[in-house]
C-alpha cells in the first residue's frame, strides 16, 4: 500500500470550490436553496471540526464518562429529529421512539464491537464511530417509517372510520398501515445493500482504503456495518411503530390521532 | 314500546348538550334538525366512537360507558356519511370487511339479496371503483345491513339518491329491519322522506348548541 497522502489546510479548501459548481447550477434552474447549501456546508464544517477536535481528545484521554456522554449527545440528537419532523407524536410515541432507537443501537452496537470485532466496549476509537454510522441510519429508517405510518392514517381517514364503526379492533386497523410503514422504512437499507460494491463505494471502505487499510479488510468491516445496520434500522423502526402504534387509541378503542404536538 | 337507546344530561365539549331522548326498540326512528346540531356526533356518542363530555347513554338498558365498545359497535352499527369501499370487486368488498371484523363471510346468494334490497342489482364481480357516488352509497348500505346488528344507524343514507331510489331504498330497508327486529335510527333532511317513513320523530334544535 502508498503511503497516506496528509491534507494540508490549503489544498482542502479548495473543495469547496466544487460547491460554486452547485450554485451556478441552482442559479441556472432558477432552484431557489443557495443559502441552504451554504448553511447546510458551514453548518457540516462546523460541526464536523468540533466532532474531530472532541473525538481526537476523546481518544486521547479515553475515559468511561465522555465516551458515554458523546454516545448520550449522539441518541438524543436522533430522537429529536425524529421527533421534530414529526410533529404530531403523542407524548407516550416519542418515549417509545426514544427507547427503541437507543436500545436497538446499543444493543448492535455492543454485539459488532464486542463479539465481531473483539474489541473491548470502553475503547472510543471503535464504539463512537460504529455508533455514529449506525444512529444515522437509524434516525432515517424510523423518520421514514413513522412518517409514512402517519401519512397513511391521514389518507385513509374514512377507511378507519368505517371500520371503527364496523366493530373492527383498532390492531387490526391499524396493522396493515404499520407492516407498509416498515417496509418503506426498511427498503432503502436493503436496497443500498443490493446496490454496494457496484454502484458504490461505500464511504465507511473508501475512508478505511484511503487512509492505509488493505481493501480485504476495508470490505470486511463495511461487509458487517452494513448488516449491523440493516438490523439496527429494522430493530428500531419496529419498536417504534409495533409498540407506538398502540397509543394511537385509548381502552375504549377510540382513535386518538392528534397527540399533543 | 321500551326504548333500546337512551340518552340523558347528555353533553358533548363545550358547544353541544342534547335533550333527553329515547329511541322505541323496533321502530324506525328519524334524526332530524338543522346543519351543526350534532347529529351525527349524537350516533357518535351512540356507538362509543366518542365520549360524552357529561350524562349517560344506555344501549338495551345498561350504561354503555361500562360496556366492551366493539360488542356495542356491533350491536349499534353506523353506516356513516362518508362511503369508503376497497378497491374491489362487490364481492370482495363484502368478504373483506367480514374478514377486517374476524366474522365468516355471507353467501353469494345473501350478497345479492342484500344488494336488491338497497336497490343495487348488479353482478358481484363488479368492481368498486369506478361506480359512482350513489351506487357507491348503495353497496356500502347493504353490506352494514348484511351484518344484522340489533340497531342499524344511517348518517343521510340517501343524501346521493334520486327521490325514486330513496323513496324504494328506505321502503325495503325498512320492511327488512321490521321483519329482522332491527331498530333504525336515520339522519335525513329530507322532510317528505321523514314524513313517509318514520315511526319515530327526534328533533334536535339550535338552542342545543352553545
Amino acid at each position: 500500500m502508498s503511503q497516506i497522502v496528509q491534507l494540508d489546510v490549503w489544498h482542502f479548501a479548495l473543495i469547496y470550490l466544487l460547491l460554486l459548481v452547485v450554485i451556478t447550477v441552482l442559479r441556472f434552474t432558477k432552484i431557489n436553496q443557495t443559502k441552504s447549501l451554504l448553511w447546510g456546508s458551514a453548518r457540516m464544517t462546523l460541526q464536523l471540526t468540533l466532532s474531530g477536535l472532541i473525538l481526537t481528545y476523546i481518544f486521547q484521554n479515553p475515559s468511561p464518562i465522555f465516551m458515554a456522554l458523546y454516545l448520550l449527545a449522539m441518541i438524543s440528537f436522533a430522537v429529536y429529529r425524529v421527533i421534530s419532523i414529526n410533529k404530531r407524536l403523542n407524548r407516550r410515541f416519542r418515549l417509545i421512539i426514544a427507547a427503541s432507537i437507543a436500545l436497538s443501537g446499543l444493543a448492535v452496537m455492543a454485539y459488532f464491537v464486542a463479539v465481531v470485532v473483539g474489541e473491548h466496549l470502553g475503547n472510543p476509537q471503535y464504539v463512537i464511530p460504529i455508533s455514529g454510522m449506525l444512529m444515522g441510519n437509524t434516525m432515517t429508517g424510523v423518520s421514514l417509517g413513522v412518517k409514512s405510518l402517519y401519512k397513511t392514517i391521514e389518507d385513509q381517514a374514512d377507511r378507519i372510520e368505517t371500520l371503527q364503526n364496523m366493530g373492527v379492533r383498532p390492531e387490526k386497523l391499524f396493522l396493515p398501515f404499520v407492516r407498509q410503514a416498515m417496509e418503506t422504512a426498511i427498503l432503502p437499507t436493503i436496497n443500498t445493500m443490493v446496490g454496494i460494491g457496484i454502484v458504490s463505494l461505500p464511504g465507511m471502505m473508501t475512508g478505511q482504503i484511503l487512509s492505509g487499510t488493505l481493501p480485504t479488510t476495508a470490505i470486511l468491516y463495511q461487509i458487517a456495518i452494513m448488516i449491523a445496520i440493516c438490523t439496527t434500522v429494522c430493530l428500531a423502526t419496529f419498536g417504534s411503530l409495533y409498540f407506538g402504534y398502540r397509543t394511537l387509541y385509548n381502552k375504549r378503542n377510540q382513535i386518538e390521532i392528534g397527540g399533543a404536538a | 314500546m321500551a326504548a333500546i337507546l337512551t340518552a340523558k344530561n347528555l353533553k358533548f365539549m363545550d358547544f353541544l348538550r342534547f335533550p333527553d331522548l329515547s329511541v322505541e326498540r323496533g321502530s324506525a326512528a328519524f334524526l332530524c334538525g338543522p346543519s351543526g346540531t350534532g347529529k351525527s356526533t349524537l350516533m357518535k356518542l351512540f356507538n362509543a366512537t366518542h365520549t360524552p363530555t357529561e350524562g349517560t347513554i344506555t344501549f338495551d338498558g345498561q350504561d354503555i360507558a361500562g360496556m366492551d365498545t366493539i360488542d356495542l359497535r356491533r350491536s349499534v352499527l353506523l353506516a356513516g356519511q362518508k362511503v369508503y369501499l376497497f378497491d374491489d370487486t362487490i364481492r370482495g368488498n363484502f368478504e373483506q370487511f367480514y374478514a377486517f371484523r374476524g366474522d365468516p363471510c355471507i353467501s353469494d346468494e345473501d350478497m345479492r339479496e342484500f344488494l336488491r334490497l338497497c336497490c343495487i342489482e348488479f353482478p358481484l364481480e363488479t368492481r368498486c371503483q369506478p361506480l359512482s357516488g350513489g351506487e357507491k352509497q348503495r353497496v356500502f348500505l347493504a353490506v352494514h345491513l348484511s351484518m344484522k346488528p340489533q340497531v342499524l344507524m344511517m348518517d343521510e343514507p340517501t343524501a346521493a339518491l334520486d327521490k325514486k331510489t330513496s323513496r324504494l331504498l328506505l321502503s325495503q330497508v325498512k320492511d327488512y329491519c321490521k321483519q329482522n327486529g332491527i331498530t333504525m335510527l336515520v339522519i335525513s333532511h329530507d322532510i317528505s322522506l321523514v314524513g313517509e317513513y318514520a315511526d319515530q320523530v327526534i328533533s334536535l334544535s339550535e338552542e342545543a348548541c352553545e
